[in-house]
């Protein structure tokens, strides 16, 4: 979408939190490629909708320098903070934040920055299936129905960055599936570059092409997603243990098959990779749930 | 119905842009001259009739009648009321506008009120002033003497009877005289130490009480007073007014509503 | 007969004060429920005190600050040649500050009950915060906009101590209805007094028909559409 030449961003910001569990430094620094999916995962409190606030200029950090694309958003340095309206972002609400007196379209037309070019509202409706709710206000859509207005109204104002805050997290997981696909179709056709917030591991490994993950207030790791969430040990004690798992994500490896699975534990979910022969995991999908035993090696 | 609205707020407005808005004196409007009037509340039915006979004689001149108790016009015109005229239920008033530069005429008596005690309870004619004690008497109106001349006056009527100290727990006090009157007239009250001229209006007479005149030794006496205000200098029709009060037929209206001649 | 003049300049003074309030309670609504200066407080509840003060403290003072023997009062009298006391301005001035906080009130709860993302989400899509109030927050506050400005207007066409304080009773320019019932009372005219009565009841009545109408249809309007 943009011909800014620059295609990497940036952002360094630190604040202080006062968070459930007392005050909280935020401190987190990383770069990030324009076109890319990036998922924001961590515990609740871990500061995932400050960083996206942050960059939205919603919330200003103590210190801090936030870069896109070769644009300066906020320089604390140097005493630069560009408002939020001058930010080009599309931003989806937790509580998706749909204008109750305007209809469906009338949202998507109040966010066009040119009303002289409303080709994008027709193409957008179609997109996300909205047309015949069109002339409807919000009030009575369901829950699935307005986290795609507010997708459309974010995406309708052609941003460089957009950002979602959790848009997923009030919907059953029906509704869920079929909204991480419009999410992630609307990103590759519309040359996203966007960040998502999420607490649920199935979904960053659906959608993300990176993972940022946020643990107190700091970035713990970032990259591709299996490999940011197999770094982490997970503790088990001996003795014969059943774990239940769901089945994240699937690779071929020649006649192995790399497979990822995320074990829920309390509020201590973990990934573990596993090599299966194809012949083993040939009926294995991913969603599926599994059990994995470990058995203690008894030499 | 856009274009109605900014009418309506237009017209609404319009009081606060017109430069006189609506002033007293000097409308611009034909030959018309309004005469801004107040009066203490005892004049109420006479002033009344004495506009409207004017009135008739001028038709030009618009008296705008504003009625109270003597002591609340003083502290308005104190504090840059536009009244051209001040009558006044006593002469103390005027006096002290005079004495602080507020007036811009001599003063002149235009009558002597009298005061009576009106009541439905009992005949006053018989009782006088000791049916005041009578136990079916739970409320006696008298004007805030505060304020109110003719409140002043009952009151010194009430010592000079000896019967403050006896009633002083069943008086009730009257923002002025007129509103005295009524609360009789209505029942609030039982009895009422009021002004004549206000006993003989008509009001009065179809509620189906008596009076009494008071005995003038049992008070100061009640001349009243009124004058030209420095807001009705030059105000042709406030001259016109006040040449109209010595006229024979402002003294009959005046006579018929019980105010005596000096 | 009865006379139709107070009861217009009472319409008139109501219209004019619940206009005013209108321009002045959108702004002043806005920073109060969006403002997170800790002196607020103070100013909401300096705003909010004609709410509980008598008339007639109100009236006094205005008339110390208005009357011509003032600093004040002379001031404006000499140099805008506008007098405060007894005329039909100083009225709508003191109507101003009666009424604010039933005015005042509505359009803050009206404010704060809005969730703060709806101001963050028209940010985001690059909207002013003139754009954002002009058409985001006023459209969706619109209930609390009808009860400010019906509560105002039938408070000040019941507004009686400061007018008689300040107003003093000139036929034309400050004897609103309310005060006209009161001389007619004390005149015994109780059938005009009855009808002033009576007229100040039916159009006090037609006007909340009118906003609790238009209420209702908007939140039908709100949830159907």
């Amino acid at each position: 979408m943009s011909l800014n030449p620059t295609a990497t961003s940036r952002i360094r910001a630190t604040k202080l939190l006062h968070t459930a569990h007392g005050p909280r430094e935020l401190d987190i620094s990383f770069q990030w490629d324009r076109g890319r999916l990036l998922a924001v995962y961590g515990p609740s409190g871990a500061g995932k909708t400050t960083l996206l606030r942050m960059l939205a200029g919603l919330t200003e950090p103590d210190s801090g320098y936030i870069e896109v694309e070769g644009e300066v958003w906020l320089d604390s340095s140097r005493r630069i903070n560009l408002p939020t309206r001058r930010r080009s972002i599309g931003f989806v609400f937790q509580d998706f934040a749909l204008f109750p007196n305007l209809t469906v379209r009338q949202q998507l037309e109040y966010a066009l920055p040119d009303p002289r070019k409303p080709a994008i509202i027709k193409e957008l409706l179609a997109f996300m299936e909205l047309e015949a709710l069109q002339h409807h206000r919000p009030g009575l859509l369901s829950g699935g129905q307005q986290q795609r207005v507010a997708l459309a109204r974010a995406i309708a104002r052609g941003p460089r960055l957009l950002l979602l805050d959790e848009p997923l997290s009030a919907l059953d997981d029906d509704m869920r599936h079929r909204l991480q696909e419009y999410i992630q179709t609307a990103h590759r056709h519309y040359g996203l570059t966007t960040m998502l917030v999420s607490h649920h591991l199935p979904e960053v490994f659906r959608l993300a092409d990176e993972a940022i993950f946020l643990e107190k207030g700091r970035i713990v790791g970032q990259g591709d997603p299996a490999a940011v969430f197999a770094e982490r040990p997970l503790s088990y004690r001996p003795g014969s243990v059943d774990m239940t798992g769901e089945i994240l994500n699937i690779t071929a490896d020649g006649e192995q098959l790399a497979v990822t699975i995320l074990v829920r534990g309390a509020g201590n979910d973990r990934t573990i990779e596993l090599e299966a022969a194809g012949s083993v995991a040939a009926g294995w999908r991913v969603g599926q749930t599994i059990t994995i035993t470990i058995t203690p090696k008894i030499s | 119905m856009r274009t109605a609205i900014g009418q309506l707020f237009l017209t609404m407005l319009f009081p606060l842009l017109s430069p006189t808005g609506g002033q007293s004196s000097g409308l611009p409007a034909g030959q018309r001259t309004t005469v801004t009037v107040a009066a203490a509340a005892d004049l109420k039915f006479a002033m009344d009739s004495l506009a409207a006979d004017f009135g008739k004689k001028n038709p030009g001149i618009d008296i705008k009648l504003i009625y109270g108790s003597s002591g609340n016009f003083f502290q308005q015109i104190g504090n840059g009321a536009p009244f051209d005229l001040f009558f006044s239920a006593d002469m103390d008033y005027p006096r002290q506008l005079q004495a602080r530069g507020l007036t811009a005429s001599v003063i002149r008596i235009y009558g002597t009120g009298q005061l009576v005690l009106w009541s439905r309870s009992f005949d006053p004619d018989i009782r006088k002033m000791d049916g005041l004690l009578d136990a079916s008497v739970k409320k006696i109106a008298i004007a805030n003497p505060a304020h109110a001349p003719y409140g002043r006056r009952a009151e010194e009527a009430l010592r000079y009877f000896k019967l403050y100290d006896r009633v002083r727990d069943k008086l009730v006090l009257g923002e002025n005289i007129a509103q005295t009157a009524q609360y009789a007239q209505s029942g609030a009250a039982d009895v009422a130490i009021i002004a004549l001229s206000l006993a003989v209006s008509p009001a009065m007479q179809r509620s189906g009480g008596k009076y009494w005149l008071i005995p003038p030794a049992s008070h100061q006496t009640i001349e009243q007073g009124f004058v030209l205000l420095p807001h009705g200098k030059g105000n042709n029709g406030a001259d016109r007014f006040m040449q109209y009060l010595s006229t024979p037929e402002a003294g009959a209206i005046l006579k018929s509503f019980g105010f005596g001649r000096t | 007969m009865i006379d139709w003049q107070p009861i217009w300049l009472s319409m008139q003074l109501a219209g004019i004060t619940t206009l005013i309030l209108v321009v002045i309670a959108i702004p002043v609504g806005y920073w109060l429920a969006h403002s997170r200066r800790r002196w607020k407080t103070a100013v909401e509840a300096l705003l909010s005190l004609p709410m509980v003060l008598p008339p007639t403290v109100l009236g006094f003072y205005l008339l110390l600050a208005f009357s011509p023997t003032g600093g004040f009062g002379r001031f404006i009298d000499q140099y805008l040649g506008l007098r405060l006391v007894f005329t039909f301005p100083g009225l709508v001035v003191a109507s101003l500050i009666y009424s604010l906080p039933f005015m005042l009130n509505p359009v803050i709860a009206g404010f704060t009950s809005l969730s703060p993302d709806l101001r963050a989400a028209s940010r985001t899509l690059g909207k002013s915060d003139i754009t954002t109030l002009l058409r985001i927050l006023l459209p969706n506050i619109r209930p609390s906009l009808v009860t400010g400005v019906v509560l105002s207007f039938a408070h000040t066409i019941g507004e009686f101590g400061v007018v008689m304080m300040i107003g003093g009773s000139i036929p034309g320019q400050t004897r609103v209805a309310s005060v006209a019932i009161y001389d007619e009372v004390q005149s015994i005219h109780y059938s005009l007094a009855n009808r002033y009565a009576l007229t100040l009841l039916l159009i006090s009545f037609v006007i909340l028909l009118i906003a609790y109408g238009t209420n209702h249809h908007f939140n039908q309007r709100k949830t159907l559409l």
